[in-house]
């Protein structure tokens, strides 16, 4: 038994040892380091082609393509909190106890022993010597708590009283901000999506994987427009959006770059742009069976080849395909075929000898092409937590910088005809800035007990 | 007048009182160093002047925006910060052998933004991304903390001058001038301190920045990542002074780690690794 609880006390000291901290600090930095150096998110492909099967498979299986989310970088994070806590919960009733402790016994060989300290003698009357350190105490420095007995006097001063607990707020705010990081993480969702002008959608792209969610309202981008400064340089990106339930337009707003839309929780940022299909003219033409058509359909609508009962769609669109330029994705579902067929059909070359697919020669007659805007869909309900632990952390840091706790001892008894006064003082940070204080203080009680 | 002339003279200037403070130590001449002090603070106010009207004139092109905006613009505030805080430093210590490598640094700075060809010192237009006013608090926080790393690292270096100095059979006589090993110690931590604190508030309201535009306030860029990493390694920095054996020479070896993080975070983020904050290249 008594082996057990040597094993826990020790497990408990190195939890909350500083030397773990420094080893998380470090470690965790060597972790980012290698998150920057190498490219995050890269699929088992890209590694095994950039880096060799050997080193792609090491690193996969290691994690460095993705540091962040590995279980190791997860690991030490838990370890910091576990150290936070951990060493905040040994030391703080030492602490407490500091700030509580006022000294009930002051005498002159504990003083000498500080390493800041002063010894003097005075020729002022015992009662004189008495109110003149109290007032040069309360003056040059803090208010004292003064205690008389058999011809001793002895005051106690503090500064910065609160000062070492500052550490402790910043140690929560690391915790608190970790807190909301999870909290937004596990009850939030990050996304995207893509809405034509004109268009409405409900359906956002998670970026995490490739899953679905839809919205409890729908989005429609009433306009979009970029302008651009004299240098060719983009000045603005602005969607005019329209959020609807059940077809009603409900609220309206417009959003640009630093400038997002809020809705029931879900914020909407101005993210990407670029250009989609509307609708295109096509002719098909079968020589062999004589058959030339011309069609117009709208993107992603399937329509039937007039005089046929063979359907074709318009699947896909790029704005340029391999530098060829346009290109639209043609799906041809042949009568009485189980498997469809599909090509990209060069938009610019109507004559390129691909633009076929199965007996159909395609040729794009007319393109209506519509701009989309790309918006970022975020819901993180543990943001408050996460900024309240900011300013905590702000403050605490901030105070620990500008505060110290300062403490103060007189000691005076009446020695033959003089008196002997003995003054001595701790800080617990910042000893030469203390060491300056203390210099001045001593120089004001000479002065006033000449 | 306009301000890339006053800009320029800031640039030799900071040259000439780096030679000021470095022959003021050398040859233990305690007016030489008062002029290199004086030559300094002219030139902050030079300096200073010239950041004002370099803003004014990207009102009068109708961009309008403060100068804080590309590589050049930053290296420019980099160095006035670095010699604001140092010259309230020498002014609160009453030290002025500490101002070599400050006006060093801002020499380069400056130097670096003035005649480097891959640094654009045109006033240009506001990308989107960056028209927020959050701008003028992510930078000027963001600096401060670098400013205060940069007087850190000379004080750093100083200190293990000093230290290897002590421990050789002659003590160098220059070193006699400097203050002691103990105050260094103790200033080097003041400024990590302050500038962790505004390294942190840097770092936050680039955060918070970052989340009103793209809504995530943390995306693990690296620009953001490295600052993380400046972040640990001052934060190693100030616990490290509280355990046995990791203070003195330790502590400053650490230090100069830190800055260098900072080094990277500025420059080799911007030059070596793609994200976010591609437009500091320019």
């Amino acid at each position: 038994m008594e082996q057990q609880a040597g094993i826990w006390q020790k497990i408990n000291k190195t939890l909350g040892s500083l030397k773990l901290t420094l080893f998380v600090f470090l470690t965790l930095a060597v972790f980012s380091i290698i998150g920057t150096l190498l490219p995050q998110g890269m699929t088992e492909q890209d590694l095994h082609e950039r880096f060799g099967p050997g080193l792609g498979h090491w690193i996969e299986s290691v994690g460095f393509h993705d540091v962040y989310r590995t279980g190791w970088f997860r690991f030490l994070l838990l370890l910091l909190c576990v150290n936070l806590v951990v060493c905040s919960l040994q030391r703080l009733p030492k602490t407490l106890k500091l700030i509580r402790h006022e000294e009930g016994d002051i005498n002159p060989d504990k003083l000498l022993k500080l390493s800041t300290h002063v010894e003097l003698t005075t020729r002022l009357p015992w009662e004189e010597t008495r109110s003149r350190l109290t007032r040069v105490l309360s003056d040059g420095f803090a208010s004292p708590k003064v205690s008389l007995s058999s011809d001793t006097y002895t005051a106690y001063a503090i500064r910065g009283k609160w000062s070492p607990l500052m550490v402790y707020v910043v140690h929560s705010s690391v915790l608190i901000v970790l807190a909301g990081a999870l909290f937004g993480s596990i009850f939030g969702f990050k996304g995207f999506m893509q809405i034509s002008e004109g268009a409405s959608s409900d359906e956002v792209i998670l970026s995490s994987g490739h899953q679905q969610i839809t919205l409890p309202f729908k989005v429609r981008c009433d306009d979009f427009d970029v302008s651009f400064y004299d240098t060719g340089a983009p000045k603005e990106f602005r969607s005019d959006l329209t959020v609807l339930t059940n077809d009603q337009p409900v609220h309206r707003q417009t959003i640009r770059v630093n400038d997002p839309m809020s809705y029931e929780g879900i914020t909407f940022y101005q993210s990407s742009y670029g250009n989609t299909l509307k609708l295109a003219e096509l002719e098909l033409s079968d020589k062999a069976a004589g058959i030339s058509q011309k069609m117009t359909l709208r993107f992603r609508e399937a329509g039937s080849i007039p005089g046929t009962q063979d359907r074709v769609q318009l699947v896909q669109y790029q704005p340029d395909f391999s530098r060829f330029g346009p290109a639209i994705g043609v799906v041809l579902q042949k009568h009485g075929q189980q498997e469809s067929s599909g090509s990209w059909i060069l938009v610019n070359m109507p004559d390129f000898h691909g633009n076929r697919i199965e007996n159909y020669h395609v040729k794009v007659l007319r393109t209506e092409v519509s701009q989309y805007t790309g918006i970022q869909v975020k819901k993180d309900p543990g943001v408050w937590l996460v900024y309240a632990g900011f300013t905590a952390m702000l403050i605490g840091i901030g105070l620990a910088y500008y505060t110290s706790q300062r403490k103060i001892w007189v000691w005076a008894a009446p020695k033959g005809s003089a008196q002997r006064v003995v003054i001595a003082g701790r800080a617990n940070k910042n000893s030469l800035a203390f060491e300056a204080e203390f210099t001045q203080l001593c120089e004001r009680f000479m002065n006033d007990l000449k | 007048m306009n301000s890339s002339l006053l800009l320029s003279v800031t640039t030799f200037a900071y040259f000439g009182s780096t030679a000021l403070y470095l022959s003021g130590v050398v040859f233990r001449l305690k007016s030489v160093l008062t002029i290199g002090s004086l030559v300094a603070l002219a030139t902050l106010i030079i300096h200073t002047v010239g950041i004002g009207l370099r803003w004014k004139e990207s009102y009068d092109l109708g961009y309008g925006h403060a100068p804080l905006s590309n590589l050049y613009e930053s290296l420019v505030f980099a160095a006035w910060a670095i010699m604001l805080l140092y010259l309230i430093m020498e002014y609160r210590t009453r030290q002025r052998t500490l101002g070599v490598f400050p006006a060093l640094f801002a020499f380069l700075a400056m130097a670096y933004a003035s005649f480097s060809t891959s640094v654009d010192a045109k006033i240009q237009p506001l990308l989107p991304a960056l028209k927020s006013n959050w701008l003028i608090a992510h930078v000027i926080t963001c600096f401060l903390g670098y400013a205060a790393f940069a007087v850190a690292c000379g004080i750093s270096i100083v200190y293990l001058i000093k230290k290897t100095n002590e421990a050789g059979d002659k003590p160098g006589a220059m070193m006699a001038m400097m203050p002691e090993a103990r105050q260094l110690e103790e200033l080097n931590y003041q400024l990590i301190l302050f500038g962790f604190l505004w390294l942190s508030l840097g770092i936050i309201t680039g955060s918070v920045w970052a989340n009103s535009a793209w809504g995530t306030y943390w995306s693990w860029d690296p620009k953001e990542t490295w600052s993380l990493i400046t972040w640990l390694v001052y934060a190693a920095v100030l616990h490290a002074r509280t355990m046995q054996g990791w203070r003195g020479k330790r502590a400053a070896w650490l230090s100069l780690v830190g800055f260098g993080c900072v080094l990277f975070t500025y420059f080799g983020v911007n030059f070596l690794l793609s994200g976010l904050h591609s437009y500091a290249t320019q």
